[in-house]
Parts: structure tokens; sequence; C-alpha cells
């Protein structure tokens, strides 16, 4: 009797979800418009980066819905496929391919490290137009890939040539976790010291995502006594450092210039490890341009207060889809000639004002910022700095 | 006194800071392991868990002491209502109780998310600033982990001796048909087992807290090095906790001084192949 009632209720049950899935199936179509212009949007919504997913979220979202009003891009209304690019680069470029050959997307856009763009770029190539938005370390120029992201000249020529006028430093010791992106930037960031004529004295690299303590790199760069420390740490490493540093004492003597220090990173470091810290993006929340103060208005607006921590991991999210909606709209077709030639010089609305897309990159204002507790403090902007990068359209 | 030398005492400290922290790290995992052996993958979240009571300690601006008090307190009852409802029905069942161990560290890392958010907190060292030891400084705080570190260690190594509830779990442990057939309440003694181990794992949070950035992803890191202590160190026993504890911590941290933190993870991982394949039971087994 109890077993006929169970297989009963688990007919029912079994018929249900099959409706319900059947159900769904049919309803699809009325969301899902074939005509929408649809852009796999890379997040990282898993692991250690997910800190950075809601921010990412956000400020997409609020691209899309000023885009959707202005009437979409080349005419259609967009729709984010949000995708996660928390794991490991191979599993995000499986991603990738079922975004190609299921949903196929219009446009890809990632906020998301180097590691997974390279792998995501050997995947695409090039059917699909790419816009790559975070901080990078430059020289990127597949085909129709567009990057948005500040990179070595922008970042570590500044930072250095300032330590090394109005801070007298001479001798660097450079600290990244090890993956392409701190290698990268270091083999640049050498050519800067040597140009403002000091000298590297250390370089060192820490396992990317191994359980990481910094006691012994700490006590290596006290008895060598540099004058500045470059890092290209990232997440929980960088925080980690920071700490450590500080705990031994060592920021009252020694500088130190984070290439990848945004609100969440300081955040975590503390008001009390965060002295004689520099960091030198294109955006801080609290950025002094008119253009940063009004996506903060129109973010704050529709988030209300409880809204996640603004950021340039996320920020760069809602640049991207600004750049998307000028290229394609001016070269009013989805092709990778047409789009290059497009990019070329178009100005867009970045989360920090308007800039300019030049060689496939994005010359603009720099911020160079030391940390007054947990909060950036702009001491000095540079105005149109060039990515060093130029690809041909 | 001798600038050679000198220049060698804040490395020494670094290897003691290392294997002191390892090893208060990774005690609930070898109590629980070596006295039940249930392996508890939700140990690095226990360890979260105490770290954020430091956390919502500081925030509320009481005295950082105030931490360890609701860190045991709240392991207390994570533990003792695991081991009822999650471990008990699972004992001499390993795989099944890895399962639900990782199912539950899942829940701990999400119910931290949905409190205190994905960000990380930074607390403040109790006790700030360095200090100078034979002609180096040193942070204050790093030597006040080492030695709480060795107290607790020599304070269970005491109470499991000589206490009677010490020697009625090593009654339990050895033979857990017999205890009972002399009136042991084996269950109970289980249960107060696992409980301590949780406690630890909270007690351990409050420690380090103030040095590493507190977030709901942290325990993964402490379970795996933890593992590693245990593997090499063999199970049951404070002697191999603190050979395993040493041998990891130890050649992390020289072997990081010497060349970079690449070589220091890279020997940790091939000792613990190492081992796993020439000495699976570890160098002090049971």
């Amino acid at each position: 009797m109890n077993n006929t009632v169970n297989l009963a209720r688990r007919r029912i049950v079994v018929a249900a979800g099959g409706a319900a899935a059947l159900g769904a199936a049919a309803l699809r179509p009325a969301f899902a418009q074939a005509n929408d212009f649809k852009i796999g949007f890379f997040i990282a919504l898993s692991g250690p980066a997910a800190l950075f997913g809601p921010t990412q979220r956000a400020c997409a979202d609020l691209a899309a819905e000023r885009i959707n009003k202005a009437g979409g891009i080349l005419g259609r209304p967009v729709r984010l496929i949000f995708t996660d690019a928390g794991g490991p680069p191979a599993e995000t470029a499986k991603s990738a391919v079922r975004l190609m050959l299921e949903d196929k997307v219009d446009l890809f856009i990632g906020s998301h490290d180097s590691a997974t763009r390279e792998a995501n770029i050997a995947t695409i190539k090039g059917r699909t137009p790419y816009i790559y938005s975070p901080v990078y370390e430059g020289g990127e120029c597949s085909p129709n890939v567009f990057c948005l992201g500040e990179t070595p000249p922008q970042q570590a020529q500044p930072a250095i040539e300032f330590l090394a006028k109005e801070k007298n430093a001479k001798t660097f010791h450079l600290i990244g976790d090890d993956y392409v992106w701190p290698r990268k930037v270091n083999e640049q960031v050498k050519k800067f010291v040597a140009a403002s004529g000091g000298k590297v004295v250390g370089e060192e690299y820490v396992p990317f995502g191994a359980p990481n303590k910094f006691e012994e790199a700490v006590t290596r760069i006290k008895g060598a006594g540099p004058h500045a420390v470059v890092a290209t740490l990232v997440g929980a490493d960088n925080v980690n450092f920071n700490r450590t540093f500080a705990g031994f004492g060592l920021d009252k003597t020694i500088a130190r210039v984070s290439l990848l220090l945004e609100e969440n990173t300081l955040l975590g470091i503390g008001a009390e490890n965060s002295g004689n810290l520099y960091s030198c993006m294109g955006y801080y929340a609290n950025s002094p341009s008119e253009g940063a103060k009004a996506f903060k208005a129109a973010y704050l607006a529709k988030y209300g207060d409880k809204a996640p921590q603004l950021a340039t991991i996320g920020a760069d999210c809602y640049s991207a889809l600004n750049l998307a909606k000028a290229m394609f709209d001016k070269a009013g077709s989805a092709d990778a000639k047409k789009l290059a030639a497009a990019s070329e010089g178009l100005p867009f609305e970045s989360a920090s004002g308007r800039v300019t897309m030049r060689g496939r990159q994005v010359d603009k204002d720099m911020y160079l910022a030391t940390c007054k507790g947990t909060q950036f403090e702009v001491i000095k902007t540079i105005k149109g700095v060039k990515s060093g990068t130029a690809c041909r359209a | 006194m001798d600038p050679a030398l000198a220049s060698l005492v804040a490395p020494a400290l670094n290897a003691l800071f290392g294997i002191a922290s390892l090893a208060i790290l990774a005690l609930g995992l070898a109590v629980v392991l070596g006295l039940l052996g249930v392996l508890n993958l939700a140990h690095g979240e226990l360890v979260m868990v105490g770290a954020y009571c430091a956390y919502a300690v500081q925030s509320q601006g009481l005295p950082y002491l105030a931490a360890v008090p609701l860190a045991l307190g709240l392991c207390a009852i994570l533990g003792w209502a695991t081991e009822r409802w999650l471990v008990r029905p699972l004992y001499q069942r390993p795989f099944d109780t890895l399962v639900v161990t990782w199912g539950l560290s899942l829940l701990l890392r999400k119910s931290a998310e949905a409190i205190f958010g994905l960000g990380y907190k930074s607390l403040n060292e109790p006790v700030g600033g360095t200090i100078v030891v034979l002609g180096a400084s040193y942070p204050r705080y790093r030597l006040l982990v080492i030695g709480v570190s060795m107290l607790v260690l020599a304070a269970l190594v005491a109470w499991y001796r000589r206490s009677r509830t010490g020697t009625r779990i090593q009654a339990m442990v050895g033979n857990p048909d017999l205890a009972r057939a002399f009136g042991i309440p084996v269950r109970r003694y289980a249960s107060l087992t696992f409980v301590v181990g949780t406690c630890l794992a909270g007690l351990a949070g409050v420690l380090i807290a103030p040095l590493v950035p507190v977030q709901p992803f942290m325990g993964l890191d402490y379970i795996l090095m933890s593992f590693f202590v245990l593997v090499v160190g063999g199970l049951g026993s404070v002697a191999g906790l603190v050979t395993g504890a040493t041998l990891i911590g130890g050649a992390n941290s020289v072997v990081s001084a010497l060349s970079d933190s690449t070589g220091g993870y890279l020997s940790v991982l091939v000792l613990a192949i190492l081992f796993l394949w020439l000495r699976p039971r570890g160098l002090h087994a049971r």
C-alpha cells in the first residue's frame, strides 16, 4: 500500500517536472528573442576571485540597461549571458565553445586573469569579437580582440618614476604571483627601473593558488634592504604579503607599490598595514574625474546603499559594454575588419569618463594614489597616458 | 653578538613560527582523525569559524581574548551536532564520513559568505609591533603565536596522558568493545573527542586571524597543509604531529628562505608524495 502511494507520488512528481520543463522550453522564446544581441560575459562566479563577481554583474547590468534604453546594439536588445571564469582557464575555454556553438553569441566580454584570456583566445580564434577589460600586461594583438585595461607603460612607468623622483628610490625588489601577468609586467618594470637610473636587486615569484606565506620573503627583503618593492601579487596573496610586510615593521622604511590594488584588497590589508603603500590605476571608487562621479551616482541610484563595493574590477565591465555599443554601431556590422577599423580613434564612455581607443588598446588618464587607512587618496593625475601597444587595425 | 649569527635569528624564528602555527592548525584534525578515524574535511572551515569569531569580537570593540570563549562555544556546538547527527551513523565508513564532512565544509563556507560577504576582513594584531630578539627584530604577535601553540600542545598531551578522561579515551581508542564492557560510555567519549577536535580548530582560527586575510575560502589552505602534516607524521600520537609539522613546516620555511616560495611549496609536495608512496603510515604509526 505504502509502496504504491509512493510510486504514484513519484509519477506525479515526474510528470509535474516534465511539464515544467516543457513549459519552460515553450516559454523560452518569450524571454529570449532570436533577434537579441547576445554577449557571453566572463566574470568570476566561483573561486577566490568570486569576491568581484557581484560588482562585475551589477556594473554590467547597469550598462546593459542604459544601452537597451538607447536602442540596443545594432538596433537589437542586448542580452548578457554571465559565465563563470573563476575556475581553471581550460574550463572557461570550454564554456566559450558552448557559448559559440549553442548560444551563438555575437560578442565575448571578459573580466578575468590573463591566463584565462590566453586560453580563451586560443579557443575563440578570432571567430567572435572579444573585449578584454581588466588591468593587464599589454601587447595583446590577436585578431578581433580589443583590450581596455591599464598596461605597464600606463601603470608601472608613472609609479616607478614617482618612486625614483619623489622617494629617491634607487633599488627595487619585485615580488609577484607566478603566472603570465606578473612575469610579463616585470619584464617591462625592469626597463622602467633602468631608465630611472635605478636597479632591480631582487625578483621572486610565489606559486599562484598555493597556500602561500610570506615570512621568508619579507625577511629576505629586509636583509637586502631595497628602497622600494613592486608587487604584482593578486587577491589574498596581495593582502597576506602586505600584512606580513607591515607586521615585520618594514612599512616604515620601504615604499611599496602594488599594481593590482583596489578597494577590496585594501580593506583586507587594513589601515594598520597600509602605510607607505602606493597604487596607480585608471579608476578608483573615489576618482576625482567627472565621468567617474557620474558613473558612481548612477550605480548608487540603481543599487542603493547595499550596492557591492565599486572597484576597478567591475567598473571595467561597464566600460567594456559601452565600447561594444560605440564600436558595433559605428561599424554597422559584426565583421572583424569593419570592427577593427571602427575602433581606431573611437571615443567612448568609460567608468572614469571619456576615453579613446587606439591600436585596439585604450589611452587614458592615470591616477597615482597613496593609501590613507583603507581609502585611496589621489596624489597625482597623469593625463592621456598611452598604452604602449599599437595593434594594426 | 656575531652579525653572521644574528642574521640567522630571523630565519630560525620564521621556521619555528612555520612549525608552531602548522602544529596548532593541524592539531584538531589530528585528534579527530587519529583517535576516531574520521577525516574531517570541514576542519579548515572550523578554523575559519574561529577566525570570524575573532573578527566579530574585534569589530564590536571587545577585548581580543573574548574571541576565545566565543569560538570555543560555537565550535563545540557545531562539533557536537556534527558528531551526533552526521558522523555517528557513519563510523567505520571512512568514505561516507569524507563526503558528509565535505558537505559540511560547503555549508559552513556558504554560511560565512551569507553572513559576512566574500570580502577580506582585516583584524588588528592584539599585540602589535616588533621586539628585538638576539639582535633581530621580530613581530611580537608571531612570537606569541609560537608560545601559545606550544602551551596548547603541551596542555593537551598532559590532559590526554594524565587525566581520567584521557585514560578512558585511550581505552576507547584501543578497544571500544572492551571499553564498553568495562562500563565506559564509549559514545559519550567519542562525542567529547570530536568536540575537542573542533574546539582546537576554532582556537587555531582565533590565533591565526590577525595574520591572514579572513575570508570564507581561507579554510581550504589549512586543510591541505594539515593533511600533509599527518601524512608525514602518522596518526594517533603527538610525537607524530610534531614530527610532521617540523618536517613540513620546516622544509617549507628553510627552502623558501634559501630559494623561493615555489621551491618551498615544491618541497612540501615532494615530501608528502614520498611519504604516501614509501611510508604511507607515516613516521609514527600507532
